[in-house]
């Protein structure tokens, strides 16, 4: 085995919480979570050249990972409606912390905003600076800051409301 | 529940338990899976199209059977053999052959270069304009054959009347009715056909990129 793909799955299995999350708010069942789960994987190998030491992994991982799930992939299972707030969905699982039980349930409401919202509210949860995020995006960081304001008082509207 | 605020569950978001953990056998085994994406998707579309339209374009490069068919129309009608007419018609469909061969290599070579164009580490903006921009070639490609085809149909048209007119000749209004309808159902047909399959193939595709662009140009667009 040649040592880059040793480094690059190394790379990948520490990381993959990342690109775990970024799969699971853009699918809408197991198997296309997987499907997409591997597609980043393959997009991120593709682009690993052009990332050494061009910027910080979270960001190249963020970006390859959205690019993939907003614009290349090609869901097999077709795609359930999402402006209807599903709290049966299996996103809200049984759990005795609090938090958890918070964190289930913000993945069901994160899951009803359009793509790129839902992207902005993942990168600004993993503390990604608003700088990235506006990079990552292709917008202007001061608009990626309003965004996210605004995007955090629908966020408490939705949560209150389904709590 | 208390009241909900985002900034409290960063940690617990950060610090999620990873429930099916990859390991690096599974990981190495995923890079040499095959790529199931709508750039690659597109890609093979297009060029299937770029195929069948340039093949097209060659194979009215044998000059034979369309003068061949040109005359036996014009037989049909009642005209006369007019060997400098049929020439002029041979040179007018020759400049269309050469003019489209020369747009098929300059767009096959565009096609190329924007494909190559296309990066996945770009940002998402970028990436979705780079997309959007691929997909217009080909589709420039495919509307300009169009318009070489109504081109070649109105020059066989205006040769046939032309050719009709210089001999005196009136055809019977049932075979000039044959041929014009002919010509324009055909005509039609063939491009609601490409039209029709536009919507099919690239309606849904398009339609998803352009609402996420639209998403990242609302908030760039935004009141601050």
């Amino acid at each position: 085995m040649d040592s880059r793909e040793k480094e690059f799955a190394q790379l990948i299995k520490d990381n993959q919480g990342l690109i775990i999350k970024v799969s699971r708010l853009y699918t809408n069942s197991l198997e296309d979570e997987e499907d997409l789960f591997q597609e980043i994987v393959l997009q991120l190998w593709r682009s690993y050249d052009s990332f050494k030491g061009n910027s910080k992994i979270s960001t190249w991982m963020y970006r390859v990972a959205l690019n993939t799930a907003i614009t290349l992939f090609r869901k097999k299972s077709k795609s359930l409606p999402t402006n209807e707030l599903d709290v049966n969905h299996r996103d809200f699982v049984e759990d005795d912390d609090e938090k958890q039980q918070q964190v289930s349930l913000l993945y069901t409401v994160i899951k009803t905003l359009p793509n790129v919202e839902r992207a902005i509210v993942m990168m600004y949860l993993d503390d990604l600076p608003y700088k990235d995020i506006a990079e990552n995006l292709g917008i202007t960081e001061v608009n990626a800051r309003v965004k996210m304001n605004r995007l955090k008082k629908t966020l408490k509207e939705q949560m209150e409301k389904y709590a | 529940m208390p009241e909900f605020d985002l900034d409290s569950l960063k940690k617990t978001w950060q610090e999620q338990p990873v429930q099916h953990k990859y390991d690096n056998t599974e990981i190495l085994q995923m890079l040499n899976r095959k790529s199931r994406n709508y750039v690659k998707y597109i890609f093979w579309i297009s060029v299937v199209e770029l195929l069948f339209f340039s093949v097209l374009g060659l194979f009215y490069f044998f000059p034979e059977e369309e003068s061949d068919s040109f005359r036996k129309m014009l037989e049909r009608l009642g005209a006369q053999e007019a060997p400098e007419v049929e020439n002029n018609f041979g040179h007018a469909y020759l400049a269309i052959k050469v003019l489209s061969l020369l747009i098929t290599a300059y767009f096959v070579l565009k096609f190329y270069q924007n494909y190559r164009r296309i990066k996945i580490e770009e940002n998402l903006k970028g990436l979705i304009t780079r997309i959007i921009k691929f997909k217009t070639t080909v589709n420039a490609f495919i509307l300009i054959s169009i318009v070489l085809l109504l081109i070649f149909t109105f020059v066989l048209v205006a040769f046939i009347f032309y050719i009709l007119d210089s001999q005196n000749i009136q055809p019977s209004g049932s075979n000039l009715t044959i041929i014009i309808v002919g010509i324009v159902v055909s005509t039609l047909l063939a491009i609601s056909m490409i039209w029709l399959y536009y919507r099919l193939v690239y309606g849904t595709i398009i339609k998803k990129l352009d609402k996420n662009l639209k998403q990242l140009k609302e908030i760039d667009s935004q009141e601050n």
